[in-house]
């Protein structure tokens, strides 16, 4: 599971002032469950993600990832997590399964474990073709299929998902779509960000909304219709934006 | 750290960097082409050429105003000359030879001598700079020359007297060295060149393929999420470029030894047989290993800084300009190792690699230069770990890059560091370029022309431009009187204790005798004693201080006041285009740069600047009266116990306007 506890992270701007990319977040992500964290581009989706897989350090707060602390046992965090974003690429000049079997051997895996768990994922994901390629010459939907394997090749209990199907055409978004799906079916907890709300609403079975670093709501998408009155994501989704902007005036004005 | 996770990184880079067709090409494909094709290709050019060049002869017009019988045979002599063909000369001789018919004109005249003697005086009119020319004139001075030799003889002979007697004194050297030893020397003055460049440019490829690449590629992140530590990252990708470039070494070390071989084997020197000992390499491979160590962590960190390869590629220019200027004091005769040398990277190699051919190198030296190397190696690394760590930098995009937009855009932010490096820069140009020619022409006015126009006005005309006003930028505010009563007290001894530092250094690197003149120079103006002081004291002190106290603070403030001070002081001495000051003018900068921020009044410094020059000047002008004398140990030097007064004075006053200036800092972070 993902525990996250206030949790701020702050980039120093040019003229020397600070900017709140994540500013005291907090949320859950139980095993067998899938969270959305959803939001517009540059709420602070991707870099609340990059603070969990550790690629950032936070500046204030914490999180654990299947119960390891991400400031404290960074590589524990790493070994428990499978990570799966547009910024992560691969390795043109590797064939595939030699890529695959580079982050197995980084996961301390026996390559008797990596080769047999390649076996299954290559069968289940339909790559057997293409195994023995190298990486540069697949197709991007060939290469989205190595991506999935790569961060999954270790069995993590934990998958974060930064916009993955940003990019995609939509037979291989469908892919990405059923493997979000399968990871719970197995009892893993997935947190998945998107701007798409046709995504949060079929996959989710809870939306964090995040807007300018800030938690807007949080719940199961009937709890949000219930408390909104609006059925339709969109709609919900800009009510929560507008009660949020509304409250940073009426703090301007107590100024 | 986990090595076998460092040993999993190390493995795949390896793989990877091997299978990229351009890293492939540079590290072993070229120099395994390269020097064969050079050296052999070179050498078969060479000599087809020269070939070529006698097989297509040469016409020569001939003068001969003597008409004897030694002239004929002169010229008989060289009508022999295979390919030569002789023509007598016409009006239109001249004609010829510029329109190139001809090669050459040899013209003979004869002369009396004083005891009666004929002699003859031969002119060979060729085109040094006309390959054909000279070789022409090359074959008919070496037949004229056989052809005296035979008339010497024949006239000894017909005397009576034999012609050995030409061979009276012969002289003859005997060399010692063995051509292994011929063949170090010439491999020890460009080898060394060769080598270091090789080994760096084998480095810049991976280098920035490994981390620049991977941003470039976004293949960082999927890394990063990945269970393997920064460090382990770091240590595998710094252990492939090590590999690469010593792979690049080695090849490049048998390519060459291998072509030499072949081409003195064909020239037919003395030399054949004599190849690159085996010894000398393995000793030069343990020597070049920390240098491929110390590139390959500059070349991460710059790697690991850049954006993309790009990026990468442009950072490492600059380094390999200075490494190459530095590879290349093995081609300057008179510089040998020395363990001072020895301590100097690069240049340590360089010497060492030249010392190693002859084998006349010391086992404390290669010990030096191998320890002062690995301790710059392991600065480099605990750098480009550090710069790794640095999120910031680690994960820096394209898109928050400082464009010029940007600064016209928001004029507050004008003073950056890299805008004040670039000012620095062009104001060093103008006074090297221009502020030179106008003290060469007139010292005195050149030098108050370079006070005022290249160091003072510019400043004025940025702020103008920037609208911004002078006065609060370069804090030129009134001070409070009490501080700037401690200032005579503080310039004074600071003044003493750098001028026997430098003295100090003086007497263990002496300056070269003609910098000395040209110091002294300075001081023997011919100017009444206020203009002198005006010229060398005040202009000075106002206007180095408006832009080192005044200007430059202000681009580097966002670090903080100390390293403010460092930067300004070391901007300051690097000013003064003098090496040998350099020690003692960062010093007085550090202090006069310490006055102006903590008091937040440049007016401090600008009186300590002018205390300190005009002193100079005062004790060179009345180091005869007795009062100086005191504390002087000759016309030159002072007495080195004069530093224990002035040092406790200097504390003193310092404490003192430290105290003074407790709001200082204040005022300084409000402005």
């Amino acid at each position: 599971m993902i525990s996250v506890q206030n949790l701020v992270k702050e980039f120093p701007k040019k003229d020397g002032s600070k900017f709140y990319a994540v500013d005291d977040v907090s949320f859950t992500a139980n095993d067998n469950e899938i969270v959305c964290l959803l939001g517009v581009n540059g709420a602070g989706k991707t870099t609340t993600m990059r603070v969990l897989s550790t690629v950032f350090q936070p500046s204030g707060g914490t999180a654990t990832i299947h119960g390891w602390d991400i400031r404290k046992d960074p590589d524990k965090v790493r070994e428990n997590l499978g990570f799966l974003s547009g910024d992560t690429g691969l390795y043109n000049r590797l064939r595939v399964h030699e890529f695959i079997r580079y982050f197995g051997r980084l996961y301390s895996m026996d390559d008797k474990d990596i080769t047999q768990r390649m076996d299954e994922m290559a069968e289940l994901l339909d790559m057997k073709d293409f195994m023995d390629k190298k990486i540069e010459f697949l197709s991007t939907g060939m290469k989205q299929k190595v991506s999935i394997v790569r961060s999954i090749i270790h069995d993590p209990p934990v998958m974060i998902l930064d916009e993955p199907t940003s990019g995609l055409d939509i037979l291989t978004a469908r892919n990405i779509i059923s493997f979000i799906r399968s990871c719970k079916e197995r009892g893993k907890c997935v947190l998945f960000s998107t701007h798409i709300m046709r995504e949060a609403e079929r996959l989710a079975d809870r939306i964090v909304m995040i807007h300018k670093g800030k938690i807007l709501a949080e719940g199961s998408l009937d709890l949000l219709r219930e408390e909104t009155g609006q059925m339709d994501l969109d709609d919900i989704f800009v009510h929560y934006v507008n009660l949020f902007s509304d409250e940073v005036e009426v703090q301007a004005h107590e100024f | 750290m986990n090595f076998r996770k460092v040993m999993i990184v190390f493995r795949k880079e390896l793989m990877e960097v091997l299978r990229d067709k351009r890293t492939l090409f540079t590290t072993l494909l070229l120099p395994v082409i390269l020097y064969p094709v050079l050296i052999i290709g070179f050498n078969a050019i060479m000599t087809r050429q020269t070939g070529v060049l006698e097989e297509r002869g040469a016409t020569v017009a001939i003068i001969d105003s003597v008409n004897t019988q030694i002239s004929s045979r002169l010229i008989a002599g060289l009508e022999e000359i295979p390919n030569f063909s002789f023509i007598p000369a016409g009006d239109d001789v001249q004609g010829l030879y510029d329109a190139k018919e001809i090669q050459s004109v040899v013209t003979l005249k004869d002369s009396l001598a004083g005891d009666g003697l004929i002699k003859y005086h031969i002119y060979i009119q060729y085109d040094a700079a006309n390959e054909r020319s000279n070789m022409t004139y090359g074959k008919i001075f070496d037949v004229l020359e056989d052809i005296e030799t035979e008339l010497i003889s024949d006239q000894l002979q017909i005397s009576g007297i034999s012609p050995e007697l030409m061979n009276m004194v012969d002289v003859r050297g005997r060399d010692t060295a063995d051509s292994q030893k011929k063949m170090g020397m010439i491999l020890g003055m460009f080898l060394p060149y060769i080598m270091i460049i090789m080994l760096f440019t084998g480095a810049s490829v991976v280098a920035a393929d490994l981390v620049a690449g991977e941003k470039e590629r976004k293949t960082l992140e999927t890394l990063l999420v990945a269970s393997v530590g920064r460090l382990e990252i770091v240590i595998g990708k710094f252990l492939t470029i090590i590999t690469l470039s010593m792979l690049n070494l080695i090849v490049n070390l048998f390519s060459i030894s291998f072509s030499l071989r072949f081409m003195l084997s064909q020239s037919g020197l003395d030399m054949a047989g004599a190849g690159m000992p085996i010894k000398a390499i393995l000793i030069l491979l343990a020597a070049m290993l920390p240098l491929a160590t110390l590139f390959a962590a500059i070349l991460l960190s710059i790697s690991t800084f850049s954006r993309n390869m790009k990026e990468a590629r442009t950072y490492e220019s600059p380094l390999m300009m200075v490494s190459m200027i530095m590879a290349m004091i093995s081609f300057l005769p008179a510089i040998e190792m020395n363990s001072l040398m020895a301590m100097i990277p690069i240049v340590n190699i360089s010497l060492l690699f030249k010392a190693v051919m002859v084998n006349e190198y010391q086992v404390s030296h290669l010990m030096i230069t191998i320890l002062s190397t690995v301790v710059l190696v392991i600065i480099a690394i605990w750098g480009s770990i550090k710069l790794f760590n640095n999120e910031g930098v680690l994960m820096r995009s394209d898109d928050d890059s400082s464009s010029l937009k940007g600064i016209k855009k928001n004029r507050a932010n004008f003073f950056t560091p890299y805008n004040g490096m670039v000012y620095f820069t062009l104001a060093l140009l103008l006074l090297y370029y221009v502020a030179s020619r106008w003290q060469m022409q007139d010292l005195a006015r050149g030098l108050v022309m370079t006070q005022v126009i290249v160091i003072a006005l510019p400043v004025f005309i940025l702020l103008k431009v920037l609208k911004m006003k002078a006065a609060p930028v370069l804090r030129i505010t009134m001070p409070r009187l009490k501080e700037l009563i401690l200032i005579p007290f503080i310039a004074i001894p600071a003044t003493v204790i750098v001028a026997i530092l430098a003295q100090f250094i003086n007497s263990i690197y002496p300056f070269p005798e003609h910098y000395l003149e040209s110091l002294g120079k300075l001081f023997e103006m011919n100017l009444p004693l206020w203009g002198s002081f005006l010229v060398v004291a005040v202009a000075p002190g106002f206007c180095e201080e408006l832009l080192f106290r005044g200007l430059f603070p202000r681009f580097f403030q966002k670090y903080g006041m100390k390293v403010n001070i460092v930067i300004t002081a070391l901007l300051f001495a690097a000013f003064h285009l003098d090496p040998f000051r350099f020690v003692p003018v960062f010093l007085l900068g550090a202090l006069l740069g310490y006055l102006t921020l903590r008091s937040g009044s440049i007016i401090h410094s600008m009186i300590a600047h002018t205390i300190n020059n005009g002193l100079a000047l005062l004790i060179s002008v009345f180091s005869g009266s007795q009062i100086i004398k005191l504390v002087m140990m000759d016309s030159e030097n002072l007495h080195y116990w004069v530093v224990i007064p002035a040092a406790i004075i200097l504390f003193l006053a310092l404490r003192a306007f430290h105290r003074f200036t407790e709001r200082g800092e204040e005022i300084c972070a409000e402005s």
